[in-house]
C-alpha cells in the first residue's frame, strides 16, 4: 500500500522557482495499476523519482505498507531503492556490456537476494515476461526494443519490490508492441502483488490502467 | 579501442619513467663507483711544478710536516724528486731517448724547473734516471696513497721510513739494464748506494726509476728541508674538501694543491646532469602517466554518466560503482605497466648512451692519452702509466699521469627486483589517482539529474 501525502519539490533555477511538484497526495493498493497523465514539463517524471528516493521532497511523506521514507538516509535510500522499488525506463537503460539474465541478476546482486538462487530466479522472470529462453544470453544490442523493455521489467520486479515506477515504458515502442508490454505490467503487478505506477502521455496506454491520475504544473488530480 | 588507446599512452609514459629509472640507477652506480675507487688523497706540488717539467719553487719539508695540524688530515706523505744526469750516477738509463724522448730533453730552466734538464745533444741525448726521495717506500712501491697500485717489490726490502742511509730500492728494468742486485752497489752524486730491494711496475717508465730515503737525498741533491712533492691523507671522503680548502689557505700561493675528490667530481660532473634530467623526467613521466590516466578515467566517467545513474537507481551502492571503475583503471594501469616495463627495459640502454653523450661525457674523457713510444718529461718508449682510478699525481713517488681505467660511458643498464618494485608502485600510484577522480565525479552524480533529460 502507497499512500502520499502533501508532496511538494520545487527547483530553483536562474530564471526562477519551478514548482515541479505540489501538494500531491494520492494511494494506491498492491497489485493496483496506475497512470499518470502528462504533458512534457508537467513535473510527472519528477514526482516518479520522488516515489523512487532519486531526490529528497521538499515538504510532504511516502509511505509504503507503514513504512515513513521521506526521513530516511543516503544508505536508506540506497537499500529501499534496491529492494523495495522497481524501476522502468523509456530508454530501457540496460547495462550494455552484460546479457539479459546478467542484467536481471544484477538487481538481485544489489538486493542481497540468495546467491544460489539468483540464476533460478532471473530464469523465472525472463520466462515470466516471456523472453525466448535463448535470448537470455544475448547482450541489449542483439535485443530488438520490445524484448529490451521485457528484460527491464524482468530487473524492476526481480527483488520483488513492492512499488514499481515505469517511465513512459512504452514511448519507445511501437504501439502494438507498447500494449503488450503494458499489459505485461498488469499481470506482473498481479501475480507479484506490487504497486505500479506508469507515467506516460498516451490515452490509450492509460486507459488500460486501474486508476488514472493526471498531472499538470505539478499538481496532480485523478481522472475518471 | 578507446581501452586500447589509454594502455598504449600510459605504456609509453611507464616506459619512460622505468627507462629513467634504469638510467638514473646506472648513473649512480657508475659514480659510486668512481667516487670509490677515488682516493681521499690530496696532492700537494711547488706551483707550476708538474711532475719533472715546469718552474716553481720546491716546498719546504717543515711547512708541509705542518699539514698534519689540519682537522681530519691523518698522514702526509713528502717526496723530493730528482733527476740524474749521466755525469752525476754510473746508472744507465734502459730507456731508449728515440726521437721523442730527444724532443723533451729540452734545456735548464730556473728554479726548479732547472734541474730538470736533461743531457741534451742532440741525437745523443740519454734519459736521465729519475731518483723519489721518500720516506714512505712501502707506500710509494705498492700505491698505497700515492694511488698507484701495480708496483710490486720483487727482492729485498724496502728500507725503514726513517732512514738516512745511501741506500735505494731500484726498479727492475733499470736493475737489469745495470746488472744490479740486492746488495750491489752504484753511484750518484759522487756517493756509493747500496741497493736494497727491487720492484716492478710493469711498466718502462717507472721501473726506470730509483726510490731512495728522503734525507738521503735531499742531503745528497744539497736540497735540505726541499720537498717536490706532498701527498696528504684525509680520514675520510667526506672531510677531502674540506682539508683541501685548509691545505691551500695553509700553504697559500706557495703551491698547487689538487685533490682527487675534486678532479673526480668534475669529471662525474655530466653523469650528475644526466642524474638530474633522468630524476625529474622520472618524476615528471609518473604524474603525467597519472594525469592521463586520472582524464581517461574521468572522461569514461562522464560517458558512463547515464550507467552510473541507473546503476544508483537500482540500488547499487557508491562503493560498487567506485570498486568497478577502480578495477577498470587498474587493469589499464597493469597492462600499460607490463608493457611499459618491457618496453622501458629494452630502450634503457640506448637512451642512457644518449643522455650520457648528450651532457659532455664521451668516451675519451680520461686524463691523458695513451702514446706508444712517447712517453712524457723526456722519457723514451711507451707512455705514462694510467693507474687504476688515479689522476696526476704530480712530481708523487709514482710518476703516474693517467685518466680512469674506467670511462665514465661505459655505463651498464640493468633491471632488477628494484625496477620491478618502482613498476608496481608507480602503477598503484597511478591506478590510485586515476581512480580518485573518477570516484569522487561518481559520488556526485545524482541518478535523478541523468534519468530526467532523458
Amino acid at each position: 500500500m502507497l499512500v502520499v501525502e502533501n508532496l511538494d519539490k520545487t527547483f530553483h533555477t536562474g530564471a526562477g522557482d519551478v514548482h515541479a511538484v505540489q501538494n500531491v497526495s494520492f494511494d494506491a493498493k498492491d497489485g493496483e495499476l496506475v497512470a499518470i497523465l502528462g504533458a512534457s514539463g508537467s513535473g510527472k517524471s519528477t514526482l516518479l523519482s520522488l516515489l523512487g528516493l532519486l531526490d529528497a521532497p521538499d515538504r510532504g511523506s511516502i509511505e509504503i505498507d507503514g513504512t515513513q521514507l521521506a526521513n530516511l538516509d543516503s544508505a536508506g535510500r540506497t537499500k529501499y531503492r534496491s529492494r523495495q522499488v522497481g524501476f522502468v525506463f523509456q530508454q530501457f537503460n540496460l547495462i550494455p556490456n552484460l546479457n539479459a539474465r546478467e542484467n536481471v541478476k544484477l538487481a538481485l546482486e544489489f538486493a542481497h537476494w540468495p546467491k544460489d538462487d539468483r540464476d533460478h530466479r532471473a530464469n523465472e522472470l525472463l520466462g515470466i515476461v516471456g523472453l525466448d529462453a535463448g535470448k537470455a544470453d544475448r547482450r541489449p544490442a542483439k535485443l530488438s526494443g520490445g524484448e529490451q523493455q521485457r528484460v527491464a521489467i524482468a530487473r524492476a520486479f526481480a527483488a520483488q519490490p513492492q512499488l514499481i515506477l515505469a517511465d513512459e515504458p512504452t514511448g519507445s515502442l511501437d504501439k502494438a508492441t507498447g500494449q503488450k508490454i503494458v499489459e505485461l505490467l498488469r499481470e506482473v503487478a498481479t501475480t507479484q502483488k506490487a504497486t505500479v505506477l506508469v507515467v506516460t502521455h498516451d490515452e490509450k496506454i492509460a486507459k488500460k490502467a486501474d486508476r488514472r491520475f493526471e498531472i499538470e504544473d505539478g499538481v496532480l488530480k485523478e481522472i475518471a | 579501442m578507446r581501452a586500447v588507446g589509454v594502455v598504449v599512452i600510459l605504456a609509453v609514459a611507464i616506459a619512460l619513467s622505468i627507462s629513467m629509472l634504469i638510467a638514473r640507477d646506472a648513473v649512480t652506480n657508475k659514480i659510486n663507483s668512481v667516487r670509490a675507487s677515488t682516493g681521499n688523497t690530496i696532492t700537494v706540488s711547488p706551483k707550476g711544478f708538474f711532475g719533472f717539467n715546469g718552474g716553481g719553487t720546491p716546498l719546504k719539508e717543515s711547512d708541509v710536516t705542518d699539514l698534519l695540524s689540519i682537522p681530519n688530515v691523518t698522514a702526509v706523505q713528502e717526496s723530493l724528486s730528482e733527476e740524474l744526469t749521466s755525469t752525476k750516477t754510473s746508472l744507465s738509463s734502459p730507456t731508449p731517448a728515440g726521437s721523442l724522448g730527444g724532443q723533451f730533453g729540452f734545456g735548464a730552466g730556473t728554479g726548479s724547473g732547472g734541474e730538470f734538464g736533461g743531457s741534451s745533444s742532440g741525437t745523443t741525448f740519454s734519459i736521465p734516471i729519475r731518483v723519489i726521495g721518500t720516506n714512505s717506500p712501502g707506500n710509494a712501491v705498492v700505491g698505497g696513497a700515492n694511488g698507484g697500485g701495480s708496483e710490486k717489490l720483487t727482492s729485498g726490502a724496502a728500507y725503514s721510513p726513517t732512514s738516512t742511509a745511501d741506500v735505494a730500492i731500484v726498479g727492475s728494468s733499470l736493475a737489469s739494464k745495470n746488472k744490479l742486485t740486492v746488495g750491489s752497489t752504484f753511484t750518484a752524486w759522487n756517493t756509493k748506494i747500496t741497493v736494497v730491494g727491487i720492484f716492478s711496475a710493469g711498466s718502462t717508465f717507472t721501473d726506470a726509476s730509483v726510490l731512495m730515503p728522503l734525507a738521503t737525498v735531499q742531503k745528497l741533491a744539497d736540497a735540505t728541508g726541499d720537498v717536490t712533492s706532498a701527498t696528504v691523507t684525509v680520514n675520510s671522503l667526506n672531510n677531502v674538501a674540506s682539508a683541501d680548502k685548509a691545505v691551500a689557505k695553509k700553504l697559500g700561493s706557495a703551491a698547487d694543491v689538487t685533490s682527487t675528490q675534486a678532479t673526480t667530481e668534475a669529471s662525474l660532473a655530466p653523469l650528475n646532469s644526466v642524474k638530474t634530467i633522468s630524476t625529474y623526467t622520472l618524476v615528471g613521466s609518473v604524474i603525467g602517466a597519472a594525469i592521463i590516466l586520472l582524464l581517461s578515467m574521468l572522461m569514461i566517467v562522464r560517458e558512463r554518466r547515464r550507467e552510473v545513474g541507473v546503476l544508483k537507481a537500482l540500488g547499487a551502492p557508491n562503493k560498487s560503482i567506485i570498486s568497478q571503475f577502480i578495477a577498470e583503471s587498474t587493469t589499464f594501469t597493469i597492462l600499460g605497466a607490463v608493457v611499459g616495463l618491457v618496453v622501458g627495459v629494452l630502450i634503457s640502454s640506448p637512451i642512457t648512451s644518449a643522455l650520457v653523450s648528450a651532457s659532455g661525457g664521451t668516451s675519451s674523457n680520461s686524463g691523458f692519452v695513451r702514446r706508444a713510444g712517447g712517453g712524457g718529461f723526456g722519457a723514451g718508449g711507451s707512455g705514462f702509466t694510467p693507474p687504476a682510478g688515479g689522476f696526476a699525481n704530480r712530481g708523487t713517488g709514482n710518476f703516474h699521469f693517467g685518466g680512469f681505467s674506467n670511462t665514465i660511458t661505459q655505463i651498464h643498464t640493468s633491471a632488477g627486483w628494484s625496477t620491478l618494485g618502482f613498476a608496481l608502485i608507480a602503477a598503484i600510484v597511478i591506478a590510485a589517482l586515476g581512480s580518485t577522480v573518477a570516484a569522487a565525479t561518481i559520488v556526485r552524480i545524482r541518478p535523478a539529474e541523468v534519468l530526467r533529460s532523458e
